[in-house]
């Protein structure tokens, strides 16, 4: 009896702690959660609204309708849709294969090379994002540093115009997100204990094996969270497009500038591409996020 | 015939000399130890033999095959690491299973392999667990079960036991001795703790500098240590320094400098033949000398000396006293048997008798390091834990 009573006095006294710490979480997230609640939420909740009235010249009617949606099923933007995809795809890959023995060599360096070398990948961030691009179009442009080189070299006898093609958009996408995947990786493969790659060779695999069975599963988190961050704004892609693309296809984010800065203007198709994207990116993130948990999980039932 | 036999071995490490020239010969099923302090040479030597370091100079023939060259995927080999190096994204079965998958033996054999090792460790209950949610006893057992299952010819285990407690490693240590009765391959152990090497191994080699400076079995070289730098690292020991006053037949005569121009005069036997006048060291361990206040009768073939008891620490099984004679102090264990103490137990700073057989003071052939103190020389306070007592050592010398 005495002992029951402990163990409940115990279990009111641990849910009062419990309590506290709760509250005093919640008041240190107020201020990100207002601030979200304002500058996210309520945007969105416009964008949403937007994307059920009609369209005018320069603003929309107050009439609800659901005519921006049906404009969107009927498949007139599915082209400008299926490049933003084929580019982040094509940007995410590029970056990985790129980004990753970059990561490795900076984890695998000595300490005072990895810092020397992540400042390295660090230092473009300290130059204007637009001028960035500029310069890449000056440096790609049939007089530019790269055709009077390849011309010099005799490795071509024509500049080659490679300015308003989709492989331009690619080269200064891989330019730009590189760092945002080197940087994730560099921080999972930093971790891995390099040791068990010994054990595995010891046990049999040889380098290639031992790669593939060890080092990349342990790094795994890196890729997830690399892709992420590149892959995600990639789709929304707006400004690298607009100055280096070619001007007849264009990308879902260029779509929709048009759509608010093209007078007639047409708000509520701009909005409902947008919450499109919206959804489409988060479908993706929670598939992803979902399958990279469950591996675990299957695993274990494989066993039993 | 499956021996491993180490063959001019050398190994340096931006000119620091790892492993110096060292041979060996380990036999089919052996259990052969490793001991040194850290930085002696003994990894760097394991790690040649797993193929992970390429040697300097040198061969490493297991059987008939120079394994020097191969790859270590390539040698029938395999290692225990020190902090286990378990696949944490593995459970336990998938860990074991590594070796079998790289090699795409067929899935139906790979099973009841897995099964088998786990039966071996006693871990068949905890194969679908993840490494770090299983206690470091428990990755041990999966650890060796990893390393089995290839059916290794040689299994090398890097200090094993050191990250684990006392309680622990000693139970660990039954349990690899059954499993090595059991699988009957070859294990070389590598560590520091003389107590480890000597109660599990057929053999150890003590290691200093990249040298092998004595092999044997463990009792061979805890009891007939051939230099100071083993007979202190496996055990503990009394160093004193001694001149051979005279040979008989069978015992030599010494006369022991207990410093201030004091000596006293001992026996022991011995194992080379020491000329007269030459100077050396008596190694006497603290359990063969006998400790009492009342004088002991005389008899040939005991020493006797006497002392004053400095210190004493009572340690359940045994007691340690420290005894000085002149300037040397004397460590001498004493078991706590009713039969020689009837009366009130000794005390500090109360005058006392050792005496010890002449057959229990070993000679060394070596100068006792001297530029220190003579009584600090005498009790060596486990200095080999570190390296860097026996550089001093070493360097006085």
């Amino acid at each position: 009896m005495i002992h029951s009573h402990h163990k409940h006095k115990a279990s009111i006294l641990e849910l009062k702690q419990s309590q506290k710490r709760n509250l005093q979480s919640w008041l240190l997230s107020a201020p990100s959660l207002i601030w979200l609640t304002i500058f996210f939420s309520i945007p969105y909740l416009i964008v949403i609204i937007y994307s059920l009235l009609l369209p005018d010249i320069y603003e929309v009617k107050f009439q609800f309708t659901l005519s921006a949606y049906r404009e969107i099923l009927s498949g007139t933007y599915f082209k400008p849709f299926f490049l933003a995809f084929r580019l982040a795809l094509m940007t995410t890959l590029l970056c990985l294969l790129l980004g990753y023995p970059v990561a490795y060599l900076i984890a695998r360096s000595s300490e005072k090379w990895k810092n020397f070398l992540l400042v390295l990948i660090i230092i473009p961030f300290w130059t204007n994002f637009i001028i960035r691009i500029f310069s890449w179009r000056i440096f790609l442009s049939s007089g530019g540093v790269m055709n009077e080189a390849l011309i010099a070299l005799n490795l071509v006898s024509n500049p080659v115009e490679i300015i308003r093609t989709d492989w331009a958009v690619i080269i200064v996408m891989v330019y730009v997100y590189l760092p945002y995947m080197i940087l994730p990786l560099y921080s999972a493969i930093e971790k891995l204990d390099f040791t068990l790659l010994n054990a595995a060779m010891d046990l049999g695999a040889n380098e290639r094996k031992a790669f593939f069975k060890v080092t990349l599963p342990l790094s795994r988190e890196g890729i997830f969270a690399g892709s992420i961050l590149v892959f995600i704004p990639a789709l929304g892609a707006y400004i690298i497009p607009q100055l280096m693309g070619n001007q007849n296809a264009l990308y879902i984010g260029q779509v929709i500038t048009y759509k608010i800065k093209n007078i007639p203007r047409n708000w509520p198709v701009a909005s409902a591409l947008s919450l499109v994207m919206l959804v489409i990116i988060a479908v993706i993130l929670l598939t992803a996020y979902s399958l990279y948990q469950k591996r675990q999980i299957r695993k274990t039932d494989e066993i039993r | 015939m499956e021996e491993i036999r180490i063959e001019n071995l050398t190994k340096s490490f931006d000119g620091f000399i790892a492993v110096n020239d060292v041979s060996f010969t380990i036999k089919t099923g052996e259990l052969f130890s490793f001991l040194g302090p850290s930085g002696c040479g003994k990894t760097t030597l394991l790690r040649m033999i797993a193929g992970f370091e390429t040697p300097l100079t040198g061969r490493i023939m297991l059987g008939n095959q120079d394994i020097t060259q191969l790859p270590p995927y390539k040698r029938q080999v395999n290692t225990i690491f020190q902090n286990y190096s378990l696949f944490p994204h593995m459970t336990v079965y998938e860990n074991v299973a590594f070796a079998l998958r790289i090699k795409k033996v067929p899935h139906a054999e790979i099973d009841s392999r897995v099964k088998e090792m786990l039966q071996l460790v006693k871990m068949e209950d905890q194969a679908a667990k993840y490494p770090n949610t299983i206690s470091g006893g428990q990755k041990q057992r999966v650890a060796i079960a990893r390393a089995l299952i290839n059916k290794p010819k040689v299994l090398l285990l890097d200090e094993p036991l050191a990250a684990l407690d006392l309680k622990l490693r000693q139970h660990m240590l039954i349990e690899l001795m059954n499993i090595h009765d059991a699988v009957g391959i070859t294990f070389i152990y590598v560590t520091h703790d003389q107590s480890e090497a000597m109660s599990i191994s057929d053999r150890a080699a003590v290691m200093n500098h990249g040298n092998i400076i004595q092999s044997g079995p463990p009792d061979d070289i805890y009891e007939r240590p051939a230099s100071i730098f083993s007979a202190y690292f496996i055990g503990e020991t009394n160093l004193i320094p001694a001149e051979v006053t005279s040979i008989e037949e069978e015992y030599v005569d010494l006369k022991c400098n207990a410093g201030d121009g004091e000596f006293f005069e001992i026996d022991s036997t011995f194992h080379f033949r020491p000329e007269v006048g030459q100077k050396l060291t008596v190694s006497l361990r603290p359990e063969k000398i006998a400790i009492s206040r009342t004088k002991p009768r005389a008899q040939e073939d005991i020493n006797v000396i006497k002392g004053i008891i400095e210190d004493i620490l009572y340690l359940g099984s045994h007691t340690q006293y420290i005894v000085k004679v002149g300037n040397l102090k004397f460590r001498v264990f004493s078991q706590h048997k009713r039969v020689y103490f009837d009366d009130k137990a000794l005390d500090w700073e109360e005058p006392v008798w050792l005496f010890w057989h002449d057959t229990d003071s070993w000679l060394i052939d070596e100068v006792t390091p001297m530029g220190m103190d003579v009584g600090e020389v005498n009790v060596f306070e486990r200095p080999f834990q570190t390296s860097r007592g026996v550089k001093r050592l070493l360097k006085s010398e």
